[in-house]
């Protein structure tokens, strides 16, 4: 058995354990031998789509990781980081105090709103990340920060004229999957898949375009092309996490390391992977941020951070040049 | 019936292509009066000449004398401001990217490893024009073998290319053009960081493939002596014009060098092979 397919045994166990343990814990105790109707309702109707939509949402934000750090070379690109996240959480709460009350309008204008917000974003960080075309390290992280505070100050902006949508808001801030319902939960389940196939297919282009654009262009790549599907792709995905699970840290930014270290840099390999243990690792934390301090809850965004900023800062301690910071 | 037309149509281009070759000889590449330049200043100035397969070219000059501008208009990376490049008969820019990459491939100056891929995993990466999204061929593998052999970097294909030193970098760096299997290979300074066996290893690779396989080798090199043993033809560049190209005997003495480097040299002829050596004169007070 290769290293590789041990891996893919190992991924899938622990998502299976992840996913049971989501749904068999929280507030109430659920009998699953005998269940009644309201454990049945508890079941299907909260616990399911909540372990879903984590999954997806966990997977949609670490393969967006992914995509930014293969596509920038950057080691430290991720949509929160880049300010990403900020721009669709932007959108998001622009569609809410503009009122798109009705359960579906909300459905898909905050969803709609996120995606433009996310690119507006991705736009900014790109045009003052780059220099002649070129795009440095520094530069881009330095314009992602710049751009993600500058958007969020217009959210604060936002919250403070908007009382009555105050609460919705907040939410977007702190992030969280307690109010996961199906209808939350399908445009996840719809979209995401959508993203990680678009994203294997070209995944053999962007491992050439690891080499650099001129290497790229000369190995037969169309790299303008290639480069704008994964950008858009990438914004697409988080505005899709933000409209489901509002902003999540560090998913984006821990999980695809984690797999680089282990099976190494190839796309073809790394983008399933990442997809599946982000999924994982956000269920897990999720879970957590329900059972911790029952019967209240702490933000999955607090709980993330709590578990990927020490990661974060480790990396950064251990690195050796590796990675090329 | 698609097939059947894209094949006739396809044939259709390569007759005039194969007529339009023939006009000219063996030329496979072909520079007219280039130029490039950012607004007041060019970087080049009005640059010609015609390469024939099978030629192993060097291009030479001082620092910052548009070597890497010129090879990234050659790749048709780089747009000229005036003139154009045939390559095979056709302008190089008309080509599409897939199309080009299978005659023409490319060592870049100053190569990018942000993430660990495994040398292996890089060689390949040179067949991606060929090979199939969807399933692995024989003969790609093969072809990524055959690089790595020719340029003694096997036994290096499990390591991970950031902890490689700068000559192993090189080594697989070209290996991956080599697997690209172009007739044409463009090369921006391949030798750089190798030390003196390398470099030779390198160059007599070069040399072979010219030979055997009639593929033109285009590189930027530095060292007189190693364009004098192994390049056909040398292009000399200084501020952007070209000052000399041609047989590498014609383009390389004491007075060019002298012109486009400031440069004082003696040469001496080897008896045996009629390669020119080269010596530096009046350099210590």
């Amino acid at each position: 058995m290769t290293r590789l397919t041990q891996g893919w045994l190992i991924v899938l166990f622990f998502l299976l354990v992840s996913f049971t343990l989501a749904l068999s814990t929280g507030p109430v105790k659920l009998s699953f031998l005998s269940m009644s109707p309201t454990d049945r309702v508890i079941l299907f109707n909260l616990r399911l789509p909540r372990a879903l939509s984590s999954f997806f949402v966990g997977g949609g934000l670490a393969l967006a990781g992914a995509i930014f750090q293969g596509l920038f070379r950057n080691p430290l690109a991720d949509s929160y980081l880049l300010g990403i996240s900020s721009g669709a959480s932007l959108g998001a709460a622009v569609a809410l105090v503009l009122g798109f009350t009705s359960p579906i309008a909300v459905f898909t204008g905050v969803s709609f709103f996120s995606f433009l917000g996310s690119l507006g974003a991705l736009a900014l960080v790109f045009y003052f990340g780059s220099q002649n075309g070129a795009i440095s390290t520094f530069r881009l992280l330095l314009s992602g920060l710049g751009v993600g505070l500058f958007i969020s100050s217009f959210v604060a902006i936002l919250m403070i004229m908007a009382e009555e949508e105050l609460k919705a808001l907040i939410f977007f801030f702190l992030g969280g999957f307690s109010s996961s319902s199906w209808e939350t939960t399908l445009l996840a389940l719809v979209f995401v898949p959508v993203g990680v196939l678009i994203a294997l297919y070209y995944s053999r282009e962007l491992n050439v375009l690891l080499l650099g654009e001129e290497t790229a262009k000369s190995s037969g790549v169309n790299t303008k092309s290639i480069q704008a599907i994964y950008a858009v792709l990438a914004a697409f995905l988080t505005s899709v996490s933000v409209s489901v699970a509002g902003l999540i840290g560090f998913v984006g930014l821990i999980v695809p390391h984690m797999i680089r270290m282990i099976f190494g840099a190839d796309h073809r390999v790394l983008f399933p992977l990442t997809f599946l243990v982000g999924g994982t690792f956000l269920i897990l934390c999720d879970t957590i941020a329900k059972v911790i301090i029952a019967p209240s809850e702490l933000p999955v965004g607090v709980v993330t951070s709590i578990c990927g900023v020490p990661f974060f800062l480790y990396l950064l301690k251990k690195e050796k040049g590796e990675y090329g910071l | 019936m698609w097939s059947a037309i894209f094949s006739l149509l396809a044939k259709k281009r390569e007759g005039r292509i194969r007529s339009l070759v023939e006009m000219e000889g063996n030329t496979i590449l072909q520079a007219r009066n280039i130029s490039f330049g950012y607004e007041k200043s060019l970087v080049l100035k009005n640059i010609a000449f015609s390469i024939r397969g099978g030629d192993f070219v060097a291009i030479i000059g001082p620092n910052g004398s548009g070597k890497t501008t010129l090879l990234k208009i050659i790749l048709g990376t780089l747009s000229p401001m005036e003139g154009d490049v045939l390559l095979d008969g056709k302008p190089v820019l008309s080509y599409a990217a897939k199309e080009r990459a299978k005659k023409i491939s490319y060592v870049s100056q100053e190569p990018i490893f942000t993430f660990p891929l495994t040398v292996l995993e890089l060689v390949s990466l040179g067949r991606y024009v060929h090979s199939n999204r969807f399933k692995q061929r024989p003969e790609d593998g093969q072809a990524v073998e055959d690089a790595l052999r020719q340029t003694d970097s096997f036994n290096l294909r499990e390591r991970k290319l950031t902890t490689l030193s700068g000559g192993e970098r090189q080594k697989v760096l070209i290996a991956r053009t080599l697997a690209q299997t172009t007739r044409f290979l463009l090369m921006d300074e391949p030798t750089v960081h190798l030390d003196i066996y390398f470099q030779l290893q390198i160059l007599k690779t070069l040399k072979e493939i010219c030979r055997e396989k009639k593929s033109t080798v285009v590189a930027v090199l530095h060292d007189l002596n190693l364009i004098s043993l192994f390049a056909d033809k040398a292009l000399l560049l200084k501020s952007g014009e070209c000052l000399a190209f041609g047989k590498v005997k014609e383009v390389l003495n004491e007075y060019s060098i002298k012109e486009a480097f400031g440069v004082d040299v003696a040469t001496k002829k080897d008896s045996e092979t009629e390669a020119l050596y080269f010596f530096l004169r009046n350099v210590l007070p």
